[in-house]
């Protein structure tokens, strides 16, 4: 499904992304790990059709970005930014059904259908109760429950997050992985999330990636990276890994 | 099915209605209210006087009234989705005053006894001042909203300085205009600038009715609107000189007339609060009712003395300007 081939970008003289090969076929939910300024973000935002690769290629179904018409491709891809906010109040709904826009032409209003699908979103999101409330009035979590939303309105192929259980307490980032894992399995869409919680990113992943400073570290499964030689090495702190629950969990050693 | 009965769509229509019905009544106001009064009487019985007032004066000033607030709500509503900043606006970004700058400076030129000239070099100024202060407040690769007002400042400093030389420097029989246009005026409205400014805007109009579905989209950022497909670069550049054009064309025509461009989107905003495609429509109806109500009331507050409508739309801005800035948004 998603390929990458030696892809690199550089903010200014500032590499980000180096030489990246990657590979995330359908039915898997990816997580990508590294310490701050690894080129998470970055790499997410090449996918997402935000930036160009400055060499190498990214590619979907065969095909490089150039090649797919930009609508197509956003009906595929759905990405949630790091703080995605709406600049202006509007109601969560409002918010959720601008997901839509990719099957809209340019004068086009929503239909029923969009709105459907942002009511069918929001709700799977445990956000339902918060279609008519203004989002500048709403709590951290809650824009985030409502801009996952807006992302799984547009029923994407491959669901690009980064950093979506940040400002979501427990209850919520559980309910949402889940929410995650069942999308993934029952669909057949893909995903890769960006996150800073290597415990939570194990917990529901079926592979994970681990950048540092740029480059792709190691693609592995969640029990080769949580070991306490690999979190020294990729992020410079001793842990302890304990197994519980059939899992391994990393706690870090104080 | 909670939201399905409320398409967009059609909630729109009777807020358009409503502010039609607003437009409709403040133009008839506009053209009955003035130093003479308008008898309908008098105009129906084939009044001469009345019906030169109607045709030569008031009409000719209504309707510039209406095609300008509607062009200054227009550019505001358009500037702050552009920047996802409430604050921006014609004005505070210095667009109107690279306008007024152009005029004043080529009146010092005694470029205003050849017909038509001071307006090309305003409409030149506007449009160098929005590409100064883009390039001013422009950050890497996103332009940084606080970076951007304080250019809109600076450059609005440096362009009074610029006017005030300009002014030291014309003629004495050339001031009285210069002045006049500085403070903004309907005064002298004829039906060659009316029909200069409407069709600019309709043709703008027009325009960001083709980019507003993705201006709607770019009110959530760029990044956000290029993963959606939206070719940010374009829209922005049709956006940004689409509306400084338009403004640059009002301001030449009428002198700087301030705040309606900020005023007007925010009166719309905390009535509808929805996306870029249903205010654009609701600004421009209710920028032209806004800017002919201020221009009765300028006309008749004060017996006998006409005050200049860009200081009284100024007056109405600034508490709103205030209040967006205490709000931090």
């Amino acid at each position: 499904m998603l390929e990458l081939a030696n892809v690199s970008y550089a903010y200014g003289d500032a590499a980000a992304v180096r030489e990246v090969t990657l590979r995330v076929d359908q039915r898997q939910l990816v997580a990508l790990a590294g310490p701050n300024g690894s080129g998470k973000s970055t790499l997410l935002k090449l996918v997402a059709r935000v930036f160009a690769a400055q060499s190498g290629e990214v590619s979907l179904d065969g095909k490089t970005i150039a090649q797919w018409p930009a609508k197509e491709y956003a009906r595929q891809v759905g990405y949630l930014p790091q703080d995605p906010d709406p600049a202006f109040p509007m109601r969560a709904i409002d918010v959720v059904v601008s997901g839509r826009a990719p099957y809209s032409t340019r004068f086009a209003w929503e239909t029923d259908e969009d709105w459907r699908e942002a009511e069918r979103a929001l709700a799977l999101c445990d956000a339902a109760h918060l279609a008519d409330r203004y989002f500048d009035e709403m709590s951290g979590g809650e824009r985030k429950r409502v801009f996952l939303a807006r992302v799984l309105a547009g029923t994407p192929r491959l669901i690009l997050l980064d950093e979506p259980l940040a400002a979501l307490d427990v209850s919520h980032m559980q309910q949402f992985s889940a929410l995650l894992r069942e999308i993934v399995d029952r669909t057949g869409a893909s995903v890769l999330f960006a996150s800073h919680d290597l415990n939570w990113a194990a917990a529901y992943s079926d592979r994970m990636l681990i950048m540092d400073r740029g480059t792709l570290a190691l693609d592995a499964t969640p029990a080769e990276v949580m070991r306490p030689e690999v979190m020294r090495t990729y992020f410079g702190f001793d842990v302890e890994a304990v197994t519980a629950g059939g899992r391994s969990w990393v706690v870090p050693k104080i | 099915m909670r939201y399905s009965t409320r398409l967009p769509r059609a909630s729109l229509v009777r807020p358009l209605l409503l502010l039609t019905l607003i437009l409709a009544i403040t133009i008839g106001m506009a053209v009955s209210f003035g130093a003479t009064p308008l008898s309908w009487r008098a105009l129906m019985d084939g009044d001469e006087t009345a019906r030169a007032i109607l045709l030569r004066i008031r009409l000719p000033r209504v309707l510039l009234a209406s095609a300008i607030g509607a062009t200054l709500a227009v550019a505001g509503v358009t500037f702050q989705t552009l920047l996802r900043n409430p604050l921006a606006d014609p004005f505070i970004l210095g667009v109107s005053g690279g306008a007024a700058c152009g005029a004043a400076i080529s009146t010092a030129l005694g470029f205003s006894r050849i017909p038509g000239l001071v307006p090309v070099v305003a409409f030149l100024g506007a449009l160098g001042a929005t590409a100064a202060v883009f390039l001013l407040a422009r950050r890497r690769d996103h332009t940084d909203p606080a970076r951007l007002l304080i250019s809109g400042l600076v450059l609005n400093a440096l362009f009074s300085a610029l006017i005030l030389i300009s002014f030291a420097m014309s003629k004495q029989s050339d001031l009285t205009a210069a002045l006049r246009w500085m403070m903004g005026t309907l005064f002298g409205a004829s039906w060659t600038s009316v029909a200069l400014v409407t069709s600019l805007l309709v043709v703008a109009f027009v325009v960001l009715v083709f980019i507003a579905n993705d201006l709607r989209l770019l009110a959530f950022g760029e990044d956000d609107a290029r993963s959606r497909g939206v070719n940010v670069e374009r829209v922005k550049l049709i956006g940004f000189v689409g509306a400084s054009i338009v403004t640059g064309a009002a301001v030449a025509v009428s002198g700087i007339i301030g705040f309606v461009g900020l005023l007007v989107p925010h009166l719309i905003r905390m009535i509808w609060r929805r996306d870029f495609r249903f205010l654009l429509p609701l600004c421009a109806l209710g920028g032209a009712a806004l800017l002919v109500g201020a221009d009765v009331v300028s006309r008749v507050i004060v017996r006998d003395v006409e005050l200049p409508v860009g200081a009284f739309t100024a007056i109405l801005g600034v508490p709103f300007f205030l209040s967006l800035l205490r709000r931090g948004r």
